[in-house]
């Protein structure tokens, strides 16, 4: 009785105590820092090619801050929504995320062969930004709730067909580089929740001679693996890009040629503001300014995942535990494909690549963090 | 505490995920150590490599002057017309419609045009150098990705003037042949460059730091060559080359016997400098009927390679009779013979199991040295050889530098052969006396006669002078070089005077000329294989005698106008060379008594005289004359005042208003000087004798070769008649 009396009354003062936290205010500052040097990222390396394709250098620094500012106000709105609610709109979401991804797919817009984007009036967006932090949320609202079940197998498949199905779909379109993501980024969630290893290693044979096979099929990703192998046997060709990249990543040395003065972003690397900014980053600011970055987003994870283990619950932990992972996953591959240490494949670096619809959900997903962040776990 | 394990749990494996995440950026950061520091400097030597263009500014070219500075060939700036066809396509301009603009603005074919300017590249060039309106024409069209570049363009003022010697330029003005060539590095100077920024689509960079290094103008080269001599040269020899109607070509050299320098070198035919690779049209037509396309373009190949070739330097021949001139020089040096040393001459002579006939077949009979060098007669001549003996004979043959090439400015200089040894027996030895058998080149039968002219020093001949800047400074003269003395100065005196003597008196009488002493002997060779009657005929000759300025030698490869004998066509062209060349140096003519005799008087002004006095003026000029008309004062004269008439000629006078008589000229060609005299008298016309007629020793076999006016023509009484006489008794 006493016991328990004494537990309502714990509960009761966590609930108190839980509201009246604030904000992790060092992960704000950092996701500021990140979103304010993209900006001037997008500005220095889009200007030129802005200039000589669109007659306007500001054309998409303009679209960019429009964007940053939808999603700051996006930001705004989650951190100040509890995250809590999230639970119970986790399975909605994911149905809305599939008729999405199935929409894409029957009336998409189709771009040199792939249906990514869907136009509603007007304005246009990628269901797979959707997929991504919408299978995060579903993941961890269900992760969360079935606790320590997923240790058993029967729970695992299920979670993995759940996975197969999504990721099929984005193969579909095709969007093998957000079904890259999205792929690590559960597996990842699914490990920190309990998934044991062994299963993993029974599941991800069959899902690795998939992916392998995906890979292969579609002739140009051979041709990216081979491109990566030896970029210099096609300089002018496919390994045009990977060669710009890595020029503007060895023009710039330890200290970067300054500021807005890359000669690689004058159209050799092409659409230097988008998935290949980093290498613009690393010549205009040198080794020096790009292990800054590094050490920044270095810095955003490790805030992240503070919050993730102070979060107050499961779900807390492993919702911000996904965002992490979804937004560690697209960094580390980003970086690692410009430096042409793993084939290319088109991903965008976070806060960085000039692209609205993914700095928006990024930014209502660090605000989704940000309100997680709100509810510490209390101490007695 | 039950659910606090699960919790932990989860951090442990939160921290994990942090950890990976932190351990695979820090390998990026590796990687980009690697990249930026490690490989930085090799990618960011290539990235600079693409990102700048390195466009060179044509250097200009240095000119070529003759002697006096005179232009022969200059550069001048011309445009050339580039196109970059990616900035055409991305501005989405019609290519056709650029096209049709330039077709007819550069006199190309507009679909020609719309290729180039489809490719996928940047840069294509669309036409070089054009003329500057047509260029400025383009400029004002103002078209997108059109642009005009600076060029140099070669140009030779005289066409085909000294063509073989001054050489020409190919399509990157690089140095073909002849001074062109040899003189490349000197003349091409140092290109400039201008390295500049650009982006990807190869335009420049907004950044303005782009380095410019100016070019190096060309050196100019100054030849010794005389433009004014070399004209004469060329045209006498081309005159030559049509009347005797010359198969294989023909040269001819001019040079200062004291320095080696040339004066003066042709060859013929030649070719246009400014047009090198067209050739003639019956060449051309020529070409046209070969079917086969690889064997017409080796046969045009050939047809250029022969057209451009230089005969003076490159060519090896059998001097013959000139060559006499060396072997006469070797016997008086090692004083075996005098010029009043005896010889017989039978009309043949037998060298072991040969007979060798002289070209004179009733044979010459006794005669001193001095008449067998007059006679040009093989049989002594052979003595003479035999005399000097085998080694002694190719010691002074490699002495007077027939074994070496001269090292002449030009390229392509053949060296003289000689026997080998395993050759060289008595019979060789006795052909060679006479000029059969070693072959050498003009310029070096030119440079050896030019040092027996000399007093013995052989001089090296050269062509380049000095080389200048464009402010006429000097940067590098050429200085005289004696090769060596090859024989004294005794010899030398004695083959002058035997050679004088030949050019006066004997087979050498074609080049005689007034007022100056010519020394010279004739050279005919027959062209292996021999008794096909393909001949070369030669004459070389210096002058004065007495104190040689200028040596010539003249060439004549193949003629095929009946004559064929170096005494009878290439001497005349030797001496109107030699003539008009000493009167543009200022040499002062030195008569002979005899000349003197015959010495052209100007015509008196006796118009408005009485009849009396005017005959009085002109009995002092030892003039005669003819009075038309029954008046008492001269109305006119025919020659008039200003003109000049040998002594003894008439002079037509008119005491009438419209008294002129008109005569017809007669034929004097093939008459002898007496008899064209006469005739001539007899149409009351006057003569004025060239050539071998001038000798003042004219016999029978004196006779005349050409006249002018023409026979027929209707000239005025009194008009003087010029006639060119040859000897006949040549070889």
């Amino acid at each position: 009785m006493n016991e328990r009396t004494a537990k309502s009354t714990q509960r009761q003062l966590k609930k108190t105590k839980l509201t009246k936290t604030g904000f992790d205010f060092g992960f704000l500052f950092t996701v500021i820092l990140l979103l304010a040097l993209g900006l001037l990222m997008v500005f220095s390396a889009s200007y030129p090619y802005a200039y000589y394709y669109f007659e306007d250098g500001l054309y998409f620094i303009k679209k960019q801050l429009l964007w940053a500012a939808i999603g700051t106000g996006a930001m705004i709105f989650t951190a100040n929504y509890p995250y809590q609610k999230y639970k119970k709109l986790a399975f909605p979401i994911l149905i809305v995320t599939g008729i999405l991804l199935l929409a894409v797919l029957a009336v998409g817009i189709n771009l040199n062969g792939a249906k990514r984007w869907l136009g509603v009036g007007g304005f246009t967006f990628q269901p797979s930004e959707v997929a991504k932090l919408g299978l995060v949320i579903y993941f961890a609202a269900s992760l969360a709730q079935i606790k320590d079940k997923i240790k058993k197998f029967n729970y695992l498949i299920r979670y993995f067909l759940v996975m197969g199905v999504f990721m099929g779909l984005l193969l579909l379109e095709p969007h093998f580089s957000v079904c890259l993501i999205i792929g690590l980024t559960l597996v990842i969630m699914l490990l920190v929740s309990g998934a044991k290893m062994s299963h993993f290693c029974l599941l991800g044979v069959p899902f690795g001679v998939l992916g392998a096979a995906v890979a292969i099929m579609e002739p140009y990703r051979l041709k990216r693996l081979t491109t990566f192998l030896d970029p210099f046997a096609d300089p002018l060709g496919s390994g045009w890009q990977i060669i710009q990249s890595l020029y503007a990543i060895g023009s710039g040395g330890l200290f970067g040629v300054g500021f807005g003065n890359s000669r690689q972003k004058f159209m050799y690397i092409s659409e230097p503001q988008n998935d290949f900014i980093f290498s613009i980053i690393c010549e205009e600011l040198g080794l020096i300014g790009a292990l800054a970055i590094l050490t920044l987003f270095a810095v955003l994870f490790w805030r992240g995942m503070k919050i993730a283990v102070s979060a107050p619950d499961s779900f807390g932990s492993l919702l911000v535990t996904g965002i992490i992972a979804l937004i560690g996953v697209q960094v580390v591959l980003n970086i690692a494909v410009v430096t042409s240490s793993i084939p290319t494949t088109g991903i965008p670096l976070p806060f960085f690549s000039a692209g609205g619809s993914s700095l928006v959900f990024i930014m209502a997903a660090m605000g989704i963090i940000l309100n997680v962040s709100k509810y510490k776990k209390q101490t007695i | 505490m039950n659910q606090s394990v699960p919790k932990r749990k989860l951090q442990i494996k939160i921290l994990y995920v942090f950890i990976a995440f932190a351990a695979i950026l820090s390998l990026l950061g590796v990687r980009l150590v690697f990249l930026q520091i490690i490989n930085g400097s090799d990618l960011q030597k290539r990235a600079v490599e693409q990102q700048t263009r390195d466009s060179l500014v044509a250097s200009h070219r240095g000119a070529i002057y003759d002697r006096n500075k005179k232009k022969l060939a200059q550069s001048s700036t011309a445009q050339t017309i580039t196109a970059n066809p990616n900035e055409i396509q991305k501005a989405k301009k019609d290519v056709i419609e650029i096209a049709a603009k330039l077709a007819p603005i550069l006199e190309m074919d507009a679909n020609e045009i719309a290729t180039m300017l489809e490719k996928k590249t940047n840069h294509v060039t669309i036409k070089r150098r054009v003329e500057d309106d047509a260029a400025a024409a383009v400029r004002e069209l103002e078209l997108t990705g059109i642009y005009l570049q600076e060029d140099a363009k070669r140009y030779y003022p005289y066409g085909n003037f000294a063509s073989h010697i001054l050489g020409f330029v190919g399509f990157d003005n690089q140095g073909l042949g002849g001074i062109e060539m040899v003189y490349e590095d000197e003349l091409k100077g140092e290109p400039g460059r201008i390295i500049a920024l650009k982006n990807a689509l190869d335009n420049d960079m907004p950044f303005k730091d782009e380095t410019r290094i100016d070019p190096q103008n060309g050196t100019n080269v100054v030849l010794t060559i005389d433009e004014v001599i070399q004209h004469f040269t060329e045209k006498h020899l081309e005159e030559a080359y049509y009347e005797e109607k010359v198969q294989s070509g023909a040269c001819a050299i001019v040079t200062d016997v004291k320095t080696g320098e040339v004066l003066a070198m042709a060859t013929k035919s030649d070719f246009d400098l400014n047009t090198p690779f067209t050739l003639p049209e019956d060449v051309e037509t020529q070409l046209a009927s070969i079917a086969n396309d690889e064997e017409r373009t080796q046969a045009r190949s050939n047809a250029l390679q022969k057209m451009w070739r230089n005969k003076a330097v490159v060519d090896s021949y059998e001097p013959g009779s000139c060559f006499k001139i060396i072997t006469g020089c070797m016997a008086l040096e090692e004083g075996l013979i005098t010029p009043e040393s005896p010889f017989f001459c039978s009309g043949s002579k037998k060298v072991e199991n040969r007979t060798i006939n002289c070209s004179h077949h009733e044979g010459h009979g006794a005669q001193t040295f001095a008449d067998a060098v007059k006679n040009s007669c093989n049989p002594a001549f052979i003595d003479v050889g035999l005399l000097v003996g085998k080694e002694k004979f190719k010691e002074y043959y490699k002495a007077f530098g027939f074994m070496d090439v001269t090292g002449f400015d030009l390229p392509g200089e053949a060296s003289g052969i000689f026997y080998s040894d395993a050759n060289y027996n008595t019979v060789e030895l006795a052909t060679a006396s006479f000029g059969q058998g070693p072959v050498v080149t003009p310029l070096q039968l030119v440079a050896a006669v030019g040092a027996v002219a000399n007093g013995g020093k052989l001089m090296k001949p050269f062509l380049v002078k000095e080389l200048i800047d464009d402010d006429g400074n000097v940067i590098k003269k050429t200085e005289p070089t004696i090769v060596r003395q090859v024989i004294s100065q005794k010899t030398s005196d004695q083959m002058c005077a035997m050679l004088e003597n030949t050019v006066a008196n004997g087979t050498g009488q074609n080049a005689y000329i007034k007022g100056y002493r010519v020394a010279g002997k004739t050279g005919t060779s027959e062209k292996v294989p021999r008794g096909n009657g393909k001949y070369i005929s030669s004459f070389i000759a210096f002058a004065p005698a007495n104190d040689p300025k200028i040596a010539c030698l003249v060439v004549l490869d193949e003629p095929s106008n009946g004559q064929y004998y170096g005494g009878a066509i290439a001497a005349p062209v030797v001496g109107k060379i030699l003539e008009d060349t000493l009167r543009y140096m200022g040499v002062e003519p030195q008569y002979t008594e005899e000349e003197k005799q015959n010495l052209e008087v100007f015509v008196p002004d006796v118009k408005g005289l009485s009849k009396d006095n005017a005959i009085k003026n002109l009995k002092n000029e030892n003039l005669t004359y003819r009075i038309i008309g029954n008046g008492s004062t001269v109305l006119s004269q025919m020659p008039k005042t200003g003109s000049t008439l040998p002594t003894g000629s008439v002079v037509i006078l008119y005491t009438e208003e419209n008294a002129t008589q008109v005569s017809i000229v007669p034929d004097v060609r093939n008459l002898s000087l007496s008899e064209a005299q006469a005739r001539l008298a007899e149409n009351r016309l006057n003569m004025n004798i060239t050539g071998a007629g001038a000798t003042g020793n004219s016999s029978n076999l004196t006779v005349a070769n050409s006249q002018y006016p023409l026979p027929g023509a209707q000239v005025e009484e009194g008009t003087v008649v010029e006639v060119e006489f040859r000897y006949l008794d040549v070889d």
